[in-house]
């Protein structure tokens, strides 16, 4: 019976910036639920009387452990302990929280802290008594298997399964557990320049052409191609044909 | 007595202001000389008017000057230049990504990010690859560390964290620059900060040599700081070096001893039935022309494509919506577009105007998507699809 230990942040919802479930905790929560018979601990480290906490708990969770730390404390420390008490065999927790510096710096700090191996965006995950087998989510789709030992820290891609709705009567009934945590300030903030996000243009890359008629027509044209025309080939050798391309290009792998 | 008659006009002379293609006359106070030169908007004008041609043109953005220049071809043929900083006032680490052994985009701007941070204090560029990877001196690169090839693995972060820091002991660089992508580079830079015990600018999306902001908060707001020794670079945010070839000069890679804690790693085949459409690589698209989607489901399951389809088959209902390729669709950015019977309207063109090859199937040979493809076939794509299937099977137990 693996134990899996969930961090898990507060998020800020994009428009409106109301505090909410992280999403990509969200979905952290979920994979740990998705693992058979596991014990799952669920932890944050923050506010215990943030209202965003009981949507955690409305995912079906008894009991949420509150590390109680200052607004402008480093959770770091106080996870760390924490976790090194708990010792489970699986830490999991979203790629990026959305509410503070959002660095992505936690977990690594934490699995360097403890020594614990580390895997980032992965899409699933299954435990076996000593190893765990994690899917690393890549761009375009592509996917990689990866074994490894226990203990170890892994970080929630968006390609993981979306994370069940927060049920009100649940979200009620759960009970949080405070624990008095000690946590350094963090100096970071203090020392750079904090002010709202300003939109920037978008760069476009602008083809080197020499003249400005030019430019305006890479901007504006639709490319043509290359252009080669096969007119009224037999279905057989357009067949060939395509195939030869899509192998001289790579696109597909020649069976042979 | 009459006075002494005046006369205007020699008045009027005596205050020409020498110099200058029109005549200036200084009136009323004389204007002290401002520090900064007078703005002759003529001459920029005339610099900017392209030569030849009947109607005079003007290009504000350089380009009458570089038409004036001989075209390439004129040009002699000699070495091209390179830029040479034999020593630098303090070093920028790059750390590439290079996917399958070639640099990115990404990775270019984040050289690009590098360059401006060390041209403006007379720094170098070094860059840190593993194995041997092609254009580095045009992407601005003054040195290389590369680690010999098959000393880190194709998936291999601990290896490359021992190698960054290794390299990071060596060259002491003021500044350490990570792409912040998903292929390895935002995992590589908090490895390597958190080992380090340095603080990371993760996802930098501005940058000069005195200020480097982020966003935070969700990406609500902004924090800006002086640049720090670890940054990684967001996407799209700077412009790739463009210009002068730099020295790119080997140096020799450190030695490091990787703590490893990952085990085996195995890449696995791409589901591409299931991917959305903006992630799919190889995407085998149908239009009105099609009629036979038994055939084209069966093709997409042997090619491996992801399905997608113009707005009319979508409207139809043979294809799911989220399947519409173009401007009201999605915008793809696959490597390779295969059309059946696609008319080529340019609302579907502006879906696919980032994809690199195009293979379009059509019976009308004045089709735009026919203009647009790179390889294009007259033909019934109801004739063309089994005909596919068949030879790619048959290749395949070839
Ligand atoms: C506001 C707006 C937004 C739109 N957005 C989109 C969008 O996002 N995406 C999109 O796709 N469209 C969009 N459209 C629609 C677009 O204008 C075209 O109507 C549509 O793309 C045409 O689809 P088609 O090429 O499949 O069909 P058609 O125009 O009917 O073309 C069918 C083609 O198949 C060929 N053909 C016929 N029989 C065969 C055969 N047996 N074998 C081979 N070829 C054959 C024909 O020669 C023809 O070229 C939009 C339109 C509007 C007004």
């Amino acid at each position: 019976m693996p134990s899996v230990a969930v961090l898990l942040s507060v998020g800020r919802h994009p428009a409106s910036g109301r505090a909410r479930r992280a999403p990509l905790d969200a979905r952290a929560l979920e994979m740990a639920f998705s693992l058979p018979n596991a014990a799952v601990h669920a932890i944050h480290a923050g506010n215990p009387d943030e209202p965003a906490l009981r949507d955690y708990l409305g995912m079906g969770m008894e009991r949420l452990t509150v590390l109680s730390i200052p607004r402008d404390g480093d959770p770091v420390p106080a996870l760390t302990a924490h976790l090194e008490q708990l010792s489970p065999d699986m830490v999991l927790c979203g790629s990026r929280a959305e509410g503070g510096e959002d660095s992505g710096m936690v977990p690594y700090l934490i699995a360097h802290a403890l020594g614990y191996a580390m895997v980032a965006d992965i899409a699933a995950v299954s435990a076996s008594a000593a190893t765990a087998t994690l899917t690393q989510a890549l761009p375009r789709g592509r996917r990689r298997l990866i074994e490894t030992g226990l203990p170890v820290v892994a970080t929630v891609n968006t390609a993981a399964p979306a994370p069940r709705q927060s049920s009100f009567g649940r979200a009620r009934r759960g009970v949080i557990d405070i624990l008095a945590a000690d946590a350094p300030p963090d100096t970071l903030a203090d020392q750079c320049e904090i002010r709202p996000w300003r939109p920037r243009p978008k760069r476009m890359r602008l083809a080197a052409a020499a003249s400005a008629a030019d430019r305006l027509k890479a901007m504006t044209e639709t490319r043509s191609g290359e252009g080669a025309v096969m007119i009224q080939p037999s279905p057989e050798e357009a067949a060939r044909a395509i195939y030869a391309y899509l192998v001289e290009k790579r696109i597909i792998g020649d069976g042979s | 007595m009459t006075g002494k008659r005046r006369d205007p006009r020699a008045e009027r002379q005596a205050r020409l202001i020498a110099g200058g293609e029109r005549k200036r006359f200084a009136l009323g106070a004389v204007p002290q000389p401002a520090g900064r030169p007078r703005r002759d908007p003529r001459s920029l004008r005339r610099a900017a008017t392209v030569p030849g041609g009947v109607r005079p043109r003007i290009d504000w953005h350089g380009g009458a000057r570089m038409a004036a220049r001989p075209g390439p071809d004129a040009r002699p043929q000699s070495q091209p230049e390179i830029r040479i900083t034999a020593d630098p006032a303090f070093l920028v680490l790059a750390v590439a990504d290079h996917p399958g052994g070639a640099l990115s985009e990404h990775d270019r701007e984040t050289i690009g990010a590098a360059r401006s941070l060390a041209d403006a204090g007379g720094g170098a560029v070094a860059v840190l690859t593993s194995g041997t990877v092609e254009g580095l001196a045009e992407a601005g690169a003054d040195r290389v560390l590369s680690v010999p090839a098959g000393h880190i693995g194709d998936y291999d972060p601990e290896a490359r964290t021992a190698a960054v820091l290794a390299a990071i002991d060596l060259l002491k660089p003021r500044h350490v620059l990570f792409p912040e992508s998903a292929e390895g580079g935002a995992d590589l830079a908090r490895r390597v900060a958190a080992l380090s015990g340095e603080r990371l600018f993760g996802g930098v999306a501005s940058l000069s040599a005195d200020a480097a902001s982020r966003r935070m908060r969700g990406g609500a707001m902004e924090m800006a700081a002086a640049p720090p020794r670890l940054m990684s670079i967001a996407e799209n945010a700077f412009a790739a070096h463009d210009g002068v070839r730099h020295e790119a000069r080997a140096l020799d890679a450190p030695a490091f001893a990787p703590v490893r804690r990952i085990g085996t790693v195995t890449p696995l085949a791409i589901e591409a039935g299931t991917l959305s459409l903006a992630d799919a690589d190889f995407i085998l698209s149908g239009g009105n022309g099609v009629t036979d989607w038994a055939a084209f489901a069966e093709l997409g399951r042997v090619l491996g494509a992801t399905l997608g389809g113009s707005r009319v088959v979508c409207d139809e209902g043979h294809l799911p919506r989220d399947r519409q390729v173009g401007a009201s669709g999605s915008l793809v950015t696959a490597r390779c577009y295969l059309a059946f019977g696609i008319a080529g309207a340019p609302q579907h063109l502006q879906g696919i105007t980032e994809v690199r090859h195009v293979v379009a199937i059509n019976t009308d040979l004045h089709a735009e998507m026919i203009k647009r493809a790179d390889l294009a076939i007259i033909a019934d794509a109801q004739a063309v699809m089994p005909a596919l299937v068949a030879h790619a099977k048959e290749r395949r137990d070839a």
